[in-house]
């Protein structure tokens, strides 16, 4: 970075270039996220008072009511716990094998990767909703293509339905997730690994040694943004729920979100909604700095 | 209008202030409004009317013809714990509902409890027409009070059994007219490989029209608190008597409403279905291959000789709170779910069975159906809707509570636990719910 | 994160135009050479993985073409990853028939919103994270953080302060309760000030100032040239986001034909119980309102790829 030195005098000259550049991102995202969740935050801290069955509801301060009330909620932090498990195993697998996949894409031994390339990355045209919808009937016992399999194995059960839904997210995103590692490595010069090559190093040799170091920064900008995924899983499970009475109306955190606020009990949801927002900062926080320090390790 | 909606939103950042301070007590505003006048409005009206139900257009398309002064606008949404009962409540809390919404009767005490339904018993020939209704669907819109009215019923769910008369004849088995009939039956058919019926463990108001025939009752509210019940005598002898089907392998426990379901159905699996009136459409249309099988017959009994009768489902036309033109609304309302071609008009589009008594009446339910054999299945469901205890009470969360139940009653199916212990901790976590929602209740 | 991603970044996209021009030739060349020692089981075994991945991805969607093509009837008791009675014609005959062509509406709508919401979207988060990027200003990084903080938080969160918000001004069920939220793309500013920082050299911003070009004229004519592979990328991410977003139009939207075509799909499947008719219109439906997105894929990827080959310095 030797140009911040020469930054620094810039600055304050071109502050109405900055204010084109700024104001139009800037108003946008104090009204439809800052002004949104200040409002939800003040929303949890009020709770509501009522008078007989049928009396009006007041809504009054509260102070901390409702975040107590959601540390005492099991159903809640049950959930919490159920993502993480689902976001241990379904993250590195995922990345896994997009890295795989990207990296295959990048060496010489495929032919036809433009092909493959798109083929991969189809299933992240598909939205949520509709491919839980089709994974539902690829998974069910009767109407599967893979009768055989289905038949046997129950991938709607209680034990089961949690990673039969990280197999769908994985097949929504790995496609996604490959194009960014393949970009970055698209992106590496090639005179990097051309020696190696003239050395006769395989290509597993060149991908284990030259390209994952490179693009270890990609995989840790999916990563991170795999885990926010992960704790905010909404759509997959709620349309699980149509075909698996396993997945509960408390499976995951925000879908323990959504049933609150439709009780309605508003405040709880606002408080709910806080704490994972700032659960998933806290985790996403975590990880950038374990990685951080193995990279520079 | 374009333009013009650019430069309100331009000035939204102005008055969010004022927003933060005004949504806080917005929902308590100007309490028991209505219930002392309804006068009609001055000149045309335009009112807007939310309804998840498919091609309700075309009967308000009658009425905008002949009502040129009170034009109503449909808005669509999805089914009511799909989103809509969401939205109606967002709406509520920021003052722009519409005039009138679809609610089912066990949505109703929750609207109550939020303060969301205006009412309309002061309005021009409203109270009058509690005659016209089916006695129970009335006392599901006053909630008991005096001169009070929040919604018109639209259409119900009185219940029977439908069965495979076919299978039953070529068996040798009688039509079940008790309970204990139906189970001995249950395991006479089990013997020959198919399932009696299959236990909807996610269809929680399945289960407490159950209850409901069987005399039991889940909420009780006296104007102070609200009682909770889900573990009464009569829930526990209904669960105890499916528990024992499920333990034993007598009834299927496909997930209800799926393709496997169907499929259960289509392929003769199954025998009966002891279901709603509208469940008539939903066997013809997931069991294509049965055609002229079928059979209606009332609901078992838990006594003999008994005629009880469950309900499952319903609607209401509500008139949703800070409606500008509540009388126009009311008129709606009632126009709707009364009129002749109204009701033919949504029962054509939607498959509705109406709440009124001359409703059952309509042409089109004196007919036999070829799917059942011919047989004048309506009569069934006319005479099981006369045998609906009117005494029955939903609760004010009832999402919350078939979540709950239903939670548990997955487990059960899948061995873990019994109906009966997942009701029991529906009945704490509801009184929970309730507490949360600082809603007074009995512990 | 921000570190470590841009210094990273700083040291790649820096020359892809070099390097991507280099990288093909030189990986035709290894391909030749390389053959023997590259054998042929290496080969054989990578051309295996690819295809075994390319069934796990493309086989859902032929089942959803498969299942789009038959009667309600074959639909439950033929095979179904092969074709019965090919009824796709009329199934889609029929989807266009319902409700007066509803369907083609929400197709339209889905188009608008995604499409040029997408545009504006990207351009806002371009200049953003451009002047991020090239600009010292007082709470640079602060402002960064808070915006990346945006993805943190949860959808379900905002419903409800959103709805309240567009109440105030009368503006719920319109096309901008939609369409405006949509515009905000925190990944997208933070994209474009990671290619912005690696991409527009700071030499060439002087460049255009020696010659009286002004700072938002340079950013237009030069830098976004320069940043145009990332421009594509957000422009992408961002369709298929709005395109695929049915939670914020749910809440906003009443009026059907404001609808797009993931909300419109998700009713009609809360009525399959009631009207099971419905369900084979949702199969179809979902089968059409994927191939739009298919097509920007085929169409951006080449962009996207050639961008990142050409863009860079011209």
């Amino acid at each position: 970075m030797t140009d911040i030195a020469v930054r620094k005098s810039r600055g304050i000259r071109h502050r109405g270039a900055l204010a084109v550049f700024l104001v139009p991102f800037g108003a946008l995202f104090a009204l439809f996220y800052v002004i949104p969740i200040g409002y939800a935050v003040y929303q949890s801290l009020l709770v509501v008072e009522r008078d007989g069955t049928f009396g009006p509801a007041v809504q009054v301060f509260g102070g901390l009511t409702q975040y107590i009330a959601v540390f005492e909620n099991e159903a809640f932090w049950s959930s919490i716990g159920r993502v993480l498990l689902f976001g241990v195993v379904q993250v590195p697998i995922m990345l896994g094998v997009a890295l795989i996949l990207a990296l295959l894409l990048d060496s010489p031994l495929v032919r036809g990767s433009k092909f493959f390339r798109l083929a991969f990355f189809a299933p992240y045209a598909v939205p949520s909703v509709i491919a839980a919808i089709m994974w539902g009937f690829l998974y069910s016992p009767n109407l599967s293509p893979f009768t055989g399999v289905t038949q046997n194995v129950d991938f709607l059960s209680a034990e089961s339905v949690l990673w039969s839904i990280a197999n769908v997210v994985t097949w929504v995103y790995v496609g996604y997730n490959m194009l960014i590692i393949y970009s970055a490595l698209l992106a590496i010069p090639s005179e990097i690994y051309e020696a190696a090559r003239l050395d006769g190093a395989s290509q597993f040799r060149i991908a284990w040694s030259i390209k994952i170091p490179l693009v270890v920064p990609a995989l840790v900008l999916t990563g991170i943004f795999s885990i926010i995924g992960t704790l905010q899983l909404l759509a997959e499970p709620q349309v699980f729920q149509s075909f698996s009475s396993a997945v509960t109306s408390t499976f995951t955190p925000n879908l323990t979100i959504y049933s609150t606020a439709s009780i309605p009990n508003i405040s709880l949801a606002a408080a709910m909604s806080v704490v994972l927002a700032l659960a998933t900062f806290v985790l996403s926080f975590t990880v950038l700095k374990l990685t951080q320090r193995r990279t520079a390790a | 209008m374009a333009i013009s909606t650019v430069a309100r939103v331009g000035a939204m950042a102005a008055l969010t202030a004022l927003a933060l301070t005004a949504c806080s007590t917005g929902g308590s505003e100007a309490p028991g409004a209505a219930g002392g006048d309804c006068a009609p409005s001055d000149g045309p009206v335009t009112l807007t009317f939310t309804s998840w139900l498919p091609g309700v257009e075309e009967a308000v398309a009658i009425w905008n013809d002949e009502n040129p002064d009170i034009q109503v606008e449909v808005q669509t949404g999805p089914n009511g714990n799909g989103g809509t009962y969401q939205n109606f409540f967002n709406q509520l809390e920021a003052g722009n509902a519409p005039d009138l919404g679809q609610i089912e009767f066990d949505a109703m005490p929750n609207f109550r409890v939020q303060d969301g339904l205006e009412n309309i018993a002061a309005c021009d020939g409203i109270l009058e027409a509690e005659d016209q209704f089916v006695p129970w669907t009335w006392s599901q819109v006053t909630f008991g009070e005096e001169d009070a009215v929040y919604a018109i019923p639209q259409d119900t769910g009185p219940m029977a059994m439908f069965y495979r008369a076919d299978l039953f004849e070529a068996a040798g088995i009688a039509v079940p007219e008790t309970w204990e009939d139906y189970q001995a039956a249950a395991a006479q058919i089990r013997e020959q490989g198919g399932y009696i019926n299959n236990f909807s463990q996610s269809d929680i108001n399945a289960f407490a029209g159950l209850v409901w025939q069987a005399g039991g009752e889940w909420f009780a509210n006296d104007g102070e608190q609200w009682e909770v019940n889900l573990t009464g005598e009569e829930t526990t002898q209904v669960a105890e008597y499916w528990q024992g089907m499920i333990e034993q392998d007598l009834v299927a426990v496909y997930p209800p409403w799926t393709d496997e379901w169907n499929a259960a159905y289509n392929s003769s699996e199954i025998w009966t279905w002891v279901s709603a009136v509208w469940g008539a459409n939903t066997i013809a249309s997931g069991a294509p291959d049965t055609a002229g099988k079928w059979a209606v017959a009332p609901m078992p009994q838990w006594e003999a000789g008994a005629s009880a009768a469950g309900n499952w489902g319903g609607s209401t036309t509500a008139v949703l709170k800070g409606s500008d033109h509540p009388y126009e609304a009311a008129q709606f309302a009632l126009w709707l779910n009364s009129d002749a071609d109204a009701l033919t008009a949504m029962n054509k589009t939607a498959n509705i069975y109406p709440a009124t008594i001359e409703g059952a009446n309509l042409p089109v339910f004196g007919e036999g159906v070829e799917f059942y054999g011919g047989q004048k299945i309506y009569e069934v469901f006319a005479e099981a809707g006369n045998n609906v205890d009117p005494d029955f009470t939903w609760g004010p969360t009832m999402t919350q509570v078939y979540n709950d139940v239903a939670d548990g009653f997955s487990g059960a199916v899948s061995g873990s636990g019994t109906l009966l212990e997942a009701l029991q901790s529906g009945q704490s976590s509801t009184i929970d719910a309730l507490k949360a929602a600082a809603i007074p209740v009995k512990e | 994160m921000t570190a470590t991603t841009a210094s990273r970044r700083s040291a790649e996209p820096a020359k892809p135009g070099r390097s991507a021009k280099t990288v093909k030739p030189s990986k035709a060349r290894a391909g030749g050479h390389s053959g023997i020692r590259e054998s042929a089981v290496s080969r054989t075994i990578a051309m295996a993985v690819m295809v075994v991945a390319t069934l796990y991805f493309l086989t859902p969607i032929w089942w959803l073409f498969v299942a789009s093509s038959k009667t309600r009837a074959d639909f439950t008791t033929t095979a179904p990853l092969w074709f019965a009675d090919f009824a796709l014609f009329e199934n889609i005959a029929a989807l266009f028939d319902y409700r007066n062509a509803v369907f083609l509406r929400w197709l339209a709508n889905s188009a608008l919103y995604a499409g040029i919401g997408a545009l504006i979207a990207t351009i806002i988060a371009a200049m953003a994270g451009y002047a991020i990027a090239k600009y010292t200003f007082r709470g640079r990084e602060t402002l960064f953080n808070v915006i990346l903080g945006g993805v943190l938080v949860p959808a379900t969160a905002l419903a409800l302060p959103l709805f309240l918000l567009f109440s105030q001004v009368g503006a719920t069920n319109t096309i901008w309760a939609v369409f405006l939220p949509s515009l905000v793309s925190p990944f997208g500013v933070y994209l474009s000030r990671i290619y912005a920082a690696a991409s527009v050299p700071d030499e060439i911003i002087e460049a255009a100032r020696i010659d009286g070009a002004g700072e938002v004229r340079t950013f237009f004519t030069v830098a976004t040239r320069l940043m145009a592979p990332a421009l594509v990328t957000i422009f992408l991410f961002q369709f298929v986001a709005i395109w695929n977003n049915f939670f914020l139009p749910l809440i906003m939207l009443r009026d059907e034909s404001l609808f797009p075509v993931t909300l419109g799909l998700y009713v009609w499947n809360t009525q399959v119980s009631q009207i099971p008719d419905i369900r084979a219109l949702v199969i179809v439906g979902s089968l059409l309102s994927i191939i739009p997105l298919i097509l920007t894929f085929l169409g951006l990827q080449r962009f996207w790829q050639s961008g990142l080959a050409n863009g860079g310095l011209k």
